[in-house]
């Protein structure tokens, strides 16, 4: 058993799930200008996290199966922000509030070494992340994300992987094929 | 009636995001169950969304103008106009919805509609949750917006803010009120 679904197993049997929703295609669990300060764990589907200004979106990060998600700088700073967070298709997930999560986590040492793992992992993909957007060749980029995660690529429809990736769909498309 | 400028707010885009997750859903449906009717003289659910969007059409750019236009400073607290407070919760449903009388120019009834309807009430909540946003830098008390309804009367913007809000969330009842006549709920809608 991996980490994760060990932690997810505990929650499950300490009953500390606030609820479960589905979110069907396009609804969103969060918008611009709120607090959300819950962490879902996604049981099927697949979501966006994403950041929308007068002219564009920008995706940040997607969820499946199996993934926690949050709006990661609410849940931090307990403060409104920009995200939004919508189902690409009909989406099952488990909530859990900070407050509960928290004293989860600091409830045994055990909990605390897993929910680590997952913060060092997590900040290991957030440096990947960058250098994506910081490689200035479309192509390259396309490369790095797809040698690091292919699963992106079966789940996820190419409108949103080429705005994850900044570029245009047409560039993703002429890429892929070639 | 004193409210937390923060908790308003936080009210306030949350019930949009609901409204936009209902949006979505009749979205989904077929034309033809957004186009039925009740009755010949009672509006269809897509006619329930186009009168909000006229709404939207005269708010949005009015709430927009003002605050770009404000250099006032946000205040921790608002207190609601006794003319604000009084038309916004008259928008707010009641248990049993209440008919209200429509203006003229805000009437859709028997216009040609389609699914265009929905994306121009979906796009004008995204600027209303960009609005609610940005209204975090400014005094909602100070600022004063026109209403449609009449030109003597200006209401504070939080007021507005809410007017807007809490008439998207009765036609959305009322939208739900024609789909469940016309579908005697064979399953719980959300």
């Amino acid at each position: 058993m991996n980490p994760i679904t060990n932690f997810i197993a505990k929650i499950d049997q300490q009953n500390l799930w606030e609820k479960q929703l589905v979110v069907n295609r396009k609804e969103f669990l969060k918008v611009k200008g709120s607090v959300d300060t819950n962490l879902y764990f996604v049981v099927s589907g697949s979501l966006r996290i994403y950041a929308l200004d007068d002219y564009e979106e920008s995706i940040i990060r997607f969820g499946y199966k199996n993934n926690f998600i949050a709006a990661l700088d609410s849940f931090i700073s307990e403060k409104p922000s920009d995200l939004y967070i919508q189902a690409i298709k009909k989406t099952v997930v488990r909530v859990i509030n900070k407050t509960t999560f928290i004293a989860f986590v600091e409830s045994s040492p055990a909990n605390t070494k897993i929910w680590n793992t997952l913060l060092e992992n997590l900040i290991f993909q957030q440096m990947e992340r960058e250098r994506d957007i910081l490689t200035s060749s479309p192509l390259e980029r396309y490369k790095r994300v797809l040698a690091r995660s292919p699963q992106l690529f079966q789940e996820i429809p190419n409108k949103y992987i080429a705005s994850y990736l900044r570029m245009t769909p047409e560039t993703l498309s002429r890429i892929k094929k070639s | 009636m004193v409210l937390h400028a923060e908790t308003l707010l936080q009210d306030l885009i949350e019930r949009t995001r609901k409204h936009i997750n209902e949006a979505e859903k009749f979205k989904s449906l077929p034309t033809e169950t957004l186009n039925w009717r009740v009755a010949n003289d009672s509006w269809s659910i897509l006619e329930c969304f186009e009168h909000l969007n006229l709404y939207g059409d005269f708010y949005i750019p009015e709430l927009k103008k003002r605050m770009e236009s404000s250099k006032t400073q946000p205040k921790e607290n608002f207190k609601s106009g006794v003319l604000g407070n009084y038309f916004a919760k008259s928008m707010l449903p009641k248990e049993k919805l209440n008919k209200m009388k429509t203006f003229k120019d805000k009437n859709p009834i028997g216009s040609t509609l389609d699914k265009t309807t929905m994306n121009r009430f979906i796009a004008q909540q995204e600027k209303i949750l960009n609005l609610l946003d940005k209204s975090r830098a400014v005094d909602l008390n100070k600022i004063k917006t026109a209403i449609s309804i009449s030109k003597l009367i200006k209401l504070r913007i939080g007021d507005t803010f809410r007017v807007v809000v809490y008439h998207n969330e009765r036609h959305i009842l009322q939208a739900n009120n024609v789909l469940n006549s016309k579908m005697p709920a064979p399953k719980q809608l959300n």
